[in-house]
């Protein structure tokens, strides 16, 4: 058996569901963080 | 005493006792568990013929022979306590070669012969590069 | 410990740390990756061993999110401190994700070597329940009644699920299963140094990466507490 498609599929998958996670957790940081600052400055 | 000692005590204890309770259940659930049964269990346990269930072990060195159809084969199953002998057609997996685990669902025609309809292998804990075989690891536990 | 109690000091350290440990944990999975394609295969299963390098780092990234989560519960029951509901909110999910991501690339190893994409040995079994446990978590930990009561329910559910782990540990030394018994252990490794050390530098990579991940999270929900805050004092004027 090709062992190489399970090795690309199982790095693909590690990769993409870590990428989303870090973009977010990221997004939603920054996007509380601006509130708070933006109901801090008013 | 102290409301937060109190509360520690308390979870502590909590934490025994359900820590406790689900060893307790682990080990009972020891033979219920089990994911296959080694040839010696089998001895022991005398499951009824034609029962399906999971054989596991070794395949035992120089045992793999191939019937003229050339898809079935008989090998032998070790735990180096009990044999029993396997029939099975159709692909093995590529790690399934003697001396390497190997675990096959199926059923017992008789006491010490088993039909197979699934083979999958059960390889170790160990990995090296080929070539290094024998040799010894920087950290020990290999042997 | 106490030091960290209020939300503003905990901020004043986590804000630097943050952008430390993901770049950090980046370089060293990238590193450990690129020496990952570089190392030998095994004897027996030739180049499948490679997923290795991501399968170990998030299988103890899985079980690690919940010896966390049982450890700051512990902190909410008996000392109140008004962090650890954060901390634990915080690892639920990536905790999930990476448990999930530790079984599918466990399921896509066991194709070419065991001849399966599943069984339901002992070890895939447990893993499959810490999945579910960090699942039932996450709907009870995140109800959006935020209240003390509910926080002690998820607190109570964190400690108890924490069974789990030794479970999950001993599960192919207890009992017969397709998976192998453990290759690390204290007493020394059973991978040959040549294909062992790559894992060195993913496993702590994943780490940082995660504690970076749990400080953006845990910054996340300090934020939407205080929102949250203030619109219930504005409720109230």
């Amino acid at each position: 058996m090709n062992p190489w498609p399970f090795v690309f599929a199982a790095y693909g998958i590690t990769g993409a569901a870590t990428l989303a996670l870090l973009t977010w957790s990221y997004a939603a940081m920054r996007r509380a963080e601006a509130d708070v600052a933006r109901e801090d400055a008013a | 005493m102290k409301a937060k000692h109190q509360r520690l005590v308390l979870v502590l204890l909590a934490i025994v006792a359900i820590g406790g309770a689900a060893l307790l259940a682990m080990f009972a659930l020891k033979d219920k568990a089990a994911y296959f049964y080694s040839p010696s269990d089998i001895a022991r346990l005398k499951p009824a013929i034609g029962t399906p269930l999971r054989l596991g072990g070794l395949v035992a060195d120089h045992s793999i022979k191939r019937d003229a159809d050339g898809v079935t084969i008989h090998f032998i199953v070790t735990d180096g306590i009990a044999n029993i002998s396997v029939r099975y057609t159709g692909i093995t997996p590529d790690l399934f070669r003697e001396k390497a685990g190997v675990v096959a669902e199926g059923a017992l025609t008789a006491p010490d012969q088993f039909s197979a309809n699934t083979i999958l292998a059960k390889h170790d804990e160990k990995y090296m590069p080929p070539g290094m075989a024998g040799q010894k690891p920087p950290m020990g536990k290999l042997q | 410990m106490h030091a960290f109690a209020n939300p503003a000091r905990f901020l004043k350290l986590a804000r630097p740390l943050t952008p430390w440990c993901l770049g950090l944990g980046l370089a060293l999975i990238g590193y450990g990756i690129y020496a990952g394609f570089q190392s030998p295969p095994d004897a027996v299963q030739g180049e499948t061993v490679r997923i290795l390098y991501i399968h170990v780092p998030t299988a103890w990234l899985g079980m690690l999110g919940w010896m966390g989560i049982a450890l700051t519960s512990l902190m909410l029951l008996v000392w109140r401190h008004p962090l650890a509901a954060v901390a634990a909110r915080a690892i639920a999910v990536p905790g999930a994700l990476f448990t999930a991501v530790c079984l599918i690339s466990g399921s896509i190893w066991g194709r070419p070597t065991w001849g399966t994409w599943w069984q339901w040995d002992g070890r895939m079994t447990s893993m499959l329940l810490l999945l579910f446990l960090y699942l039932a978590y996450i709907a009870l930990a995140g109800s959006e009644s935020e209240t003390s009561s509910t926080e002690r329910v998820a607190a109570i559910f964190g400690l108890v699920g924490a069974v789990n782990l030794p479970v999950i540990h001993y599960s192919v030394v207890w009992w017969n299963t397709l998976h192998q018994p453990p290759s690390l252990s204290l007493q020394g490794s059973a991978i040959a140094w040549p294909i062992l050390w790559p894992l060195l530098w993913t496993t702590p990579g994943f780490t940082l990466l995660f504690a970076g991940i749990v400080l953006m999270r845990m910054r996340t929900l300090i934020a939407e507490n205080k929102k949250l805050a203030r619109m219930r004092r504005l409720a109230r004027a």
